[in-house]
C-alpha cells in the first residue's frame, strides 16, 4: 500500500512522514485525554469515585481518578500513533517478535478499561452498601459490603482475563458454585418473606381491608393500624399484632362488622 | 495581662457536660480529648459518630429553641442528669461553632419537645416530614391566602374509628407517604378540603377530609384558639395520636400531644 508513496517520494520523505504522523498522535492523543477529562468531568464521574479507594491511592499520588482515565486514554492514542510511525518508516515492524503484542494490544486496553471500571464499580458499590447498612448497628455485618466489593472484582477480573485470551474455566465454575450459593440460600432464607411480600402487593392494590377496618386474622382480631409489603399491625386494647402477609392469605381474614 | 478567653472563660467554668451543636469532625475531636466534661453532640445527624448524640429533627433556625430542644433531649435520654450545669457551643451567624451559653438542666422546666419527636407513636422521621410540609404550607399558603390544617399522625386505626368522613377520601387506594416529593403540592391542593388529614404510624396518608368526633370534655387548651385546635387537642387525648395544626387566623404551626400543647413555631422563621 505504501508502495506508490515510496515511488513518488523516496525514502527521506517517508521518516518525515512517520514523524509528522508520529507529532499528529501526539497532539491529537493529548486533545483526546481534554476531550476525556472534560466529558469525565461532565458526567460527574469525579463525584461517583469520590471516596473509593482508587481515589485516595490516585490522590496519593498527587492526582485523581479522572486525570489518571484521561492520562491512560492519551497514552493508548500515543502508543498507536508510535506503532504506525514506525510502521510507516519500514522498522522493525515485520520483525515477527512485533506481531503477537500488535495483535494483542487491543485486547490489553480493553482488559485494563475493563480492570480500571470493575475496581471502581467495586469500591463503589462495597462503599454504598457499608452507607446503606451504617444505621444497622450490627458488627458481623461489615463482611457484606466487602463480599459485594470482591464479587464485582472476581466478575470484571473474569471479563479482563477472557479477553486476554487466559483460559478462565476453572474460575467460571467458582462464580457458578459461589453465585449459585448465594442465591439458593437467599431463596431457602427469604422464602416466608417472599411469599408475604407476594400478598403483601395484593393486599396493597386490591386492600380487602384498610386502616381503621375491625378484622381477624386467625386468632387476632383488632383494629387494622398498617398495612405494609410484608406485615400487616393489627392492634387490640394494648396488644399490637404483626401479623405476617402470608398468614393473612393461608388463614384468610374476617372483617368484623359491629 | 488579660485575654479575651479570660473574660468568657467564666461562662464554660465548671460545668458538667458540653452540648456541641452541629460540630466539624476537628472540633468534635478536640472537645472529646477535654478531661471531666461529658461531651454530647446535638446534630440532624450523628457526622461525627459521637458516642452521646441527640438528634435533631428540625433544623432550628431560633438558637434558643435548639438548645433548649437539644437540653431536653439530653435529659430525656439520660446523657445529663436533672440540675447538672451544662454548656453549650452552637453555629448562630455562620455554618461554624460561634458562640457560648450556660445553661442548666431542669426537668421541671421541659415542654416535652423533645418527647413529642422521641417517644410518640409514629416515626420522628414521619412527625418530621409532617411538620415539613405544615411550615412550608405556612409559609407559601394556598395562592397567597393563609391556609388552616390539621394533620393527626400515628394511631390511625383508631383515629379512622373516631371519625368519619365528610366526603369521598381522595386517599383511597393511594399508597402516598409524607415524605415523597409529590406530597407538599398535593397536600397545598387538597388543603382547601374540610376536615383532617389522617396520616399512619408509617407515614401513610390514610385519609382527608376527615370530620373528628373525640370526647372534647376536659380538653384543656390555651383560650382563644378555635375548633381545629380542640379538634386536635381533643383526639390527641383520646388516641396516640400526635396533631399538628397550621392556625388560618394566626399562622402559627402548633403541635398537641396526650390533649397538651407542646410546640409552638413561627413558620416564616424556618
Amino acid at each position: 500500500m505504501l508502495a506508490p508513496i515510496d515511488g513518488l517520494s523516496g525514502g527521506q520523505f517517508r521518516s518525515v512522514l512517520a514523524a509528522g504522523v508520529f507529532f499528529a498522535g501526539i497532539i491529537f492523543g493529548y486533545l483526546v485525554g481534554r476531550v476525556n477529562k472534560r466529558l469525565l468531568y461532565a458526567m460527574d464521574v469525579d463525584d461517583a469515585v469520590e471516596g473509593t479507594t482508587v481515589e485516595r491511592l490516585a490522590e496519593r499520588a498527587g492526582s485523581t481518578t479522572v486525570d489518571l482515565i484521561a492520562q491512560f486514554t492519551s497514552w493508548v492514542v500515543y502508543l498507536v500513533a508510535a506503532l504506525v510511525a514506525l510502521d510507516i518508516a519500514r522498522f522493525s515492524i515485520q520483525n515477527p517478535l512485533w506481531y503477537p503484542f500488535l495483535s494483542y494490544l487491543p485486547s490489553v486496553v480493553l482488559a485494563a478499561g475493563v480492570m480500571m471500571v470493575g475496581v471502581l464499580a467495586g469500591d463503589k458499590a462495597e462503599l454504598y452498601v457499608s452507607e446503606r447498612l451504617r444505621s444497622v448497628k450490627l458488627p458481623e455485618l461489615s463482611v457484606v459490603p466487602l463480599a459485594v466489593k470482591y464479587t464485582i472484582l472476581l466478575v470484571a477480573g473474569l471479563v479482563a482475563l477472557s479477553q486476554l485470551g487466559v483460559a478462565v474455566n476453572a474460575l467460571l465454575v467458582v462464580l457458578f458454585v459461589y453465585v449459585g450459593a448465594v442465591v439458593l440460600f437467599t431463596l431457602v432464607a427469604t422464602r416466608q418473606l417472599l411469599t408475604s411480600a407476594a400478598a403483601g402487593v395484593y393486599l396493597l392494590l386490591r386492600q380487602p381491608y384498610g386502616i381503621g377496618d375491625r378484622v381477624a386474622i386467625g386468632d387476632h382480631e383488632g383494629i387494622v393500624q398498617e398495612v405494609d409489603v410484608f406485615v400487616t399491625h393489627v392492634e387490640a386494647d394494648e396488644r399490637e399484632y404483626v401479623v405476617p402477609n402470608h398468614l393473612v392469605f393461608r388463614r384468610g381474614v374476617v372483617l368484623v362488622r359491629e | 495581662m488579660s485575654r479575651p478567653p479570660d473574660l468568657v472563660g467564666d461562662i464554660v467554668d465548671g460545668i458538667d457536660a458540653l452540648l456541641l451543636f452541629s460540630p466539624s469532625g476537628a472540633y468534635y475531636e478536640r472537645a472529646a480529648a477535654l478531661d471531666d466534661t461529658d461531651v454530647v453532640v446535638v446534630a440532624t445527624e450523628n457526622a461525627v459518630g459521637a458516642d452521646e448524640f441527640v438528634e435533631l429533627p428540625l433544623e432550628f433556625d431560633d438558637v434558643r429553641e435548639r438548645i433548649k430542644f437539644g437540653v431536653e433531649g439530653a435529659l430525656s435520654e439520660g446523657v445529663v442528669t436533672d440540675g447538672d450545669e451544662l454548656g453549650c457551643a452552637a453555629p448562630l451567624f455562620g455554618d461554624d461553632i460561634d458562640m457560648v451559653a450556660r445553661t442548666r438542666a431542669d426537668e421541671s422546666r421541659q415542654s416535652g419537645v423533645y418527647d413529642l419527636f422521641a417517644n410518640s407513636r409514629s416515626e420522628p422521621g414521619v412527625i418530621r416530614d409532617v411538620f415539613e410540609v405544615v411550615i412550608e404550607l405556612g409559609r407559601k399558603g394556598q395562592k397567597g391566602e393563609p391556609v388552616g390544617a390539621l394533620f393527626v399522625v400515628g394511631d390511625a386505626g383508631k383515629v379512622m374509628n373516631k371519625s368519619r368522613p365528610l366526603s369521598y377520601n381522595p386517599f383511597e387506594k393511594s399508597h402516598v407517604h409524607v415524605g415523597d416529593p409529590i406530597v407538599n403540592v398535593m397536600l397545598k391542593e387538597f388543603s382547601r378540603l374540610d376536615g383532617a388529614f389522617v396520616i399512619s404510624d408509617a407515614g401513610k396518608i390514610v385519609s382527608a377530609y376527615r370530620y373528628l368526633e373525640p370526647g372534647a370534655e376536659g380538653t384543656d387548651i390555651p383560650k382563644g384558639l378555635g375548633t381545629r385546635h380542640m379538634a386536635a387537642g381533643a383526639i390527641t387525648r383520646d388516641t396516640n395520636a400526635v396533631a399538628i395544626v397550621l392556625s388560618e387566623s394566626d399562622g402559627l404551626v402548633r403541635a398537641f400531644k396526650e390533649g397538651e400543647l407542646v410546640l409552638e413555631l413561627d413558620p416564616e422563621e424556618y
